[in-house]
């Protein structure tokens, strides 16, 4: 599971971030936000998901509004 | 600087999903109608139905989600926020600036762009 999406999260990051222009990550986008948490819900950090710094910030916003309104959470534990 | 003037704001409210289904509508009612009673106007009103949350919020694991967008004076958004928080029906809600507003609540797969 969590080499599959570090897979993705390669193939995400390298075209599309800086190629096609993505400027923004919205808090209510939980399923592609979902590629920036680990399994335990902690956002990843910029070594590994590659982003500009920009994107980060935008990416740690999103992480923490959907965290507040319940869609994200903040720990999981099971 | 005119501190009257109004912008777009958008809403997240989860209401407590133990209630009927009239009460429900009733808080979104209270919730539309504090809105209205400071000159906002409502624009598009998103119900996205029951979800799961992510994690317990005052003994409860699910709400109902609306999402709302309106033109609201920014001057009396501190205003709406402290009433709001009394609501006791209201198990979560997050008021944000709001750029445009979203006709339908899809966003498209940033992984899937690749093939």
């Amino acid at each position: 599971m969590a080499e599959k999406l570090q897979k993705n999260l390669s193939k995400i990051t390298k075209t599309n971030m800086s190629g096609l222009g993505i400027k923004n990550i919205d808090y209510k986008d939980i399923d592609n936000l979902k590629f920036f948490i680990t399994e335990r819900g902690k956002i990843l950090p910029r070594r590994i998901t590659g982003v500009s710094f920009y994107f980060q910030r935008k990416l740690k916003n999103a992480i923490k509004r959907a965290r507040h309104i319940a869609l994200l959470p903040f720990v999981t534990e099971d | 600087m005119n501190s009257e003037k109004k912008r777009l704001y958008e809403g997240m409210f989860i209401i407590n999903s133990g209630l009927s289904e009239d009460a429900r509508k009733k808080t979104l009612e209270r919730v539309t109608k504090l809105i209205e009673e400071r000159g906002g106007v409502l624009k598009k009103i998103h119900e996205m139905g029951k979800r799961r949350l992510a994690y317990e919020i005052n003994k409860k694991r699910e709400g109902f989600y609306y999402l709302l967008y309106f033109d609201f004076p920014s001057k009396y958004i501190l205003e709406i926020t402290k009433e709001l928080h009394l609501n006791e029906d209201l198990i979560r809600f997050i008021i944000l600036k709001a750029e445009e507003v979203l006709e339908v609540l899809e966003f498209k797969s940033l992984a899937a762009q690749n093939y």
